[in-house]
């Protein structure tokens, strides 16, 4: 769903399917048809040359429809499916179609589900008018997330999608290291600061000139007795923590 | 889905007038007569008959109904995840779009009374949608709502967006104001009110009327193919979520369900999902039975079958709505699934619906016609004449 290596130009489809169909009366498009009664279009009477125009626009706007309709479901197909040498060969094709309205992506908890679950938490830097640096605490931003989701049976995306999908998006663009190199990494780079920033400013007050987040990976025990039945009195223990650099948060808690 | 069997071939044999077909029917020899005769019947059924009009006013009410509660639900967090002050700034957005080529009218301005007359606007589309007032101008406007709004938060976005986001961009294709919406019910009042001053118009003019005919015979057309195309999306959302299933480990063995019970955002009654957790057994069956539904559902749909797989892909959909807090992902599902149900199916509920109102509410209406009347004699005779 985040739009990946999209070209413009993809969003026309609908747009085409639409305005082309909608004027079957127009002159131009039926001229395949029109052969196909013999008479030349003279103007001898007011329903002949107009009805048989008409029929002929008509036909198109069918073939039109259904030429329209074979494809994109060809093309939706192919975007869906994994890569193949058809889908490699015609890419370009594909992605001008697909890209940005009918991207899609079912892989829906597959090929396995996620089988961790990330901690994030921010603390902040404020440096005093005498030089000298003070940090916070850290700040837990996945328990406020976990907490407004604990007995809610309609969650906010915010609470949900907001912090998971920006971190996994960071995971995609930036992978291990946390330098930016494309264009793409740096907006996701900007995104994450900014939530962790707003939220640590809306919670916590305060005013701060850099934050640092830090993401522990807590793994999900393998199921049945060996695995589970403990996490109510030992917490799994974590597998990786990973410390970001102090990012500049300037236009935060600036008071 | 029959519509697109009979692809480009048909379209000359059906424009030749009446009577060069019926020529050409009474020459051919029995043998060759078979398949052309099915082809047209498709192909009449194609351009005469707009197919399962109820499923569509189902997709239709229920995708407006649930952007509707969508939008209202994240009403305290409006700014947070579509408005100027969300942390995918507008600046972000912008630079997004010039990337990928979306657009959205979110990003037109960074005012922020201009953001609340977009909300604002967004909300009454979906009630309107939802209603079917002017369904296909609506239409439109709710595809542009939804795509504007998708686009603004595209990463805060899942499953269930991204489904609602297409079904609302094929809807404009389809005549899904023709049932249980206020356009039908404006025609269904005229059409009883004063039939004369109905069919006055038709009258005048042979051009007028091939026009009308013209018009409505591509409307079918756009229709069945919006149909078709829904139906086949639904069936690539379910065939590719099982055969992408099918090649993970955990699904394999069975554990899957374990891991996605234990994910902490998925988790809104943690007793619960712990429960559901405790058995071992049945996570397993219900993995098999996940992935096998989900494969399954593209091929079983032509039969009797898919009424048993429906019904339990609803239960599954159930339980994820509650089990992992995700109700609008699920009802989106449901909703999709809905489209594969006959209209006889949905006939059949319009008088228990219509008893369930007399009931609670005596209003008197209970002798007014069925939503046929007045709706479909429009779609009748003239229309395959012209095409």
């Amino acid at each position: 769903m985040n739009s990946g290596t999209g070209r413009p130009g993809g969003a026309v489809l609908s747009g085409v399917e639409q305005t082309e169909v909608r004027e079957p009366n127009s002159s131009g498009i039926g001229s395949a048809e029109s052969g196909r009664g013999g008479d030349p279009p003279a103007s001898h009477g007011d329903s002949g040359p107009p009805h048989r125009s008409l029929k002929a626009a008509t036909g198109a706007a069918v073939v039109l429809c259904l030429a329209a309709t074979i494809a994109h479901v060809f093309l939706v197909f192919l975007h869906v499916a994994p890569a193949n040498a058809i889908s490699q060969r015609y890419s370009d094709r594909i992605n001008a179609w697909v890209y940005p309205v009918f991207e899609q992506n079912w892989r829906l908890f597959a090929p396995d589900p996620e089988s961790v679950n990330r901690q994030i938490s921010a603390r902040t830097m404020r440096i005093a008018p005498d030089g000298t640096s003070q940090v916070s605490g850290w700040f837990d931003l996945s328990g406020v997330d976990n907490s407004a989701i604990e007995h809610n049976p309609f969650p906010s995306h915010t609470t949900q999608n907001m912090l998971r999908r920006a971190w996994s998006s960071y995971l995609e663009t930036l992978g291990g290291d946390d330098q930016p190199r494309s264009e793409r990494a740096e907006m996701i780079q900007q995104y994450l600061r900014n939530i962790a920033a707003e939220r640590v400013a809306d919670r916590r007050g305060g005013s701060f000139d850099s934050i640092q987040l830090r993401v522990v990976t807590l793994p999900v025990g393998a199921p049945g007795p060996a695995g589970r039945n403990r996490p109510a009195t030992a917490a799994p223990r974590p597998v990786d923590t990973r410390y970001l650099p102090w990012w500049k948060a300037a236009p935060y808690g600036t008071d | 889905m029959a519509p697109t069997e009979p692809v480009p071939t048909p379209v000359p044999a059906a424009a030749p007038t009446p009577s060069a077909c019926d020529t050409e029917r009474a020459g051919a020899s029995t043998v060759m007569r078979r398949t052309p005769d099915r082809v047209a019947a498709c192909f009449r059924l194609l351009i005469e008959r707009p197919v399962s009009l109820y499923a569509a006013a189902v997709l239709r009410i229920g995708y407006g109904l649930l952007y509707l509660v969508f939008l209202l639900r994240e009403f305290p967090h409006r700014d947070e995840i579509w408005g100027p002050g969300s942390p995918w700034t507008p600046a972000l957005a912008r630079q997004l779009f010039d990337q990928t080529g979306w657009a959205s009218v979110l990003t037109l301005s960074d005012s922020r009374a201009y953001f609340e007359l977009c909300y604002a606007a967004a909300v009454v589309t979906s009630a309107l949608l939802m209603l079917g007032w002017r369904t296909r101008a609506v239409s439109v406007l709710f595809a542009i709502v939804v795509a504007s709004f998708h686009a603004r938060a595209i990463f805060m976005t899942d499953g269930g967006d991204n489904l609602i986001l297409l079904m609302a961009v094929y809807l404009v294709a389809t005549a899904c104001g023709r049932r249980w919406s206020l356009d039908a019910r404006r025609a269904r009042l005229r059409s009883t009110e004063g039939p004369e001053a109905h069919r006055a118009p038709t009258a005048g003019g042979g051009v007028r009327r091939h026009l009308r005919d013209a018009r409505l015979c591509v409307i079918t057309v756009l229709h069945n193919c919006g149909m078709f195309v829904i139906a086949a999306q639904v069936c690539f959302l379910y065939g590719s979520a099982g055969l992408y299933k099918v090649q993970g480990g955990t699904w394999g063995n069975g554990t899957a369900l374990h891991y996605a019970l234990n994910l902490h955002l998925f988790q809104p009654w943690p007793a619960l999902s712990r429960m559901a957790d405790d058995h071992v057994i049945l996570i397993a069956v219900a993995c098999y039975l996940t992935v096998l539904l989900q494969v399954a559902f593209p091929f079983v749909l032509f039969g009797r079958l898919k009424y048993p797989v429906l019904s339990a892909l609803l239960a599954m959909h159930v339980g994820i709505a509650v089990l992992m807090g995700l109700p609008l992902f699920s009802a989106a599902m449901i909703v999709a699934d809905a489209v594969f149900l006959p209209d006889r199916f949905y006939r059949a509920l319009g008088p228990l619906w219509r008893r369930a109102v007399e009931r609670t509410g005596s209003r008197g209406r209970g002798a007014s016609p069925g939503p046929e009347a007045g709706l479909v004699p429009a779609q009748s005779g003239p229309a395959g004449q012209v095409c």
